[in-house]
């Protein structure tokens, strides 16, 4: 039961942190592509999207390793 | 220099004093099992934090540049969470895995504050 509980948290955080990333990413090549100038403020939203996007599936990591090995 | 590269210097800035901060708090307070896991998790949390700012300016590189380029490093970021996981369970009696959790999300946490900090002057 260990190893599907952390099959579930690790595959359904990694599920939601791909389509969120997916995204993010293509709004941001979508804006670099269409105004080149705009790149810092592009890449700045980005980083901040992404980073906050990604905290949960790490929970999600951590919480499927306790549950496979404690 | 750009607001971007600002904002990746001061980030990382804030991660290394608040490593140096548990590193003093291993070393002198009687709590070292939480501050070991605060220095792991915060450690683990600095590369993740270092890896997501260099993948991003460079996918942005390559996006202008029109050339290819391979991800943002998602799967590396939960790699390394794994690893320092897998370090607390082995180190069990050493190490507090809550502690280890809290200091994952120290880069996060330097990132939101970051941003409600300075959203006036370098996110504009």
């Amino acid at each position: 039961m260990g190893a599907l509980a952390a099959a579930i948290a690790v595959g359904m955080g990694a599920l939601g942190a791909g389509l969120g990333n997916g995204m993010i990413v293509s709004r941001t090549v979508e804006g670099i592509a269409r105004q080149p100038e705009l790149r810092g403020q592009l890449q700045t939203t980005m980083f901040i999207g992404v980073g906050l996007v990604e905290a949960v599936p790490i929970i999600g990591v951590v919480i499927a390793f306790i549950a496979l090995f404690q | 220099m750009s607001n971007y590269e600002r904002m990746s210097i001061r980030q990382r800035k804030w991660m290394l004093y608040l490593m140096a901060l548990f590193v003093l708090g291993a070393g002198f307070t009687p709590y070292s099992t939480i501050f070991y896991g605060l220095v792991l998790g915060s450690a683990v949390s600095f590369y993740n934090l270092y890896l997501l700012q260099k993948k991003i300016e460079e996918f942005t590189g390559a996006v202008v540049a029109e050339t290819k380029t391979r991800g943002i490093g998602t799967m590396s970021r939960f790699a390394a969470a794994a690893f320092a996981i897998i370090i607390a369970i082995r180190f069990e009696a050493q190490i507090n895995m809550i502690a280890v959790v809290i200091g994952l999300m120290t880069a996060y946490i330097v990132i939101v504050i970051d941003f409600i900090l300075f959203r006036t002057k370098d996110y504009a």
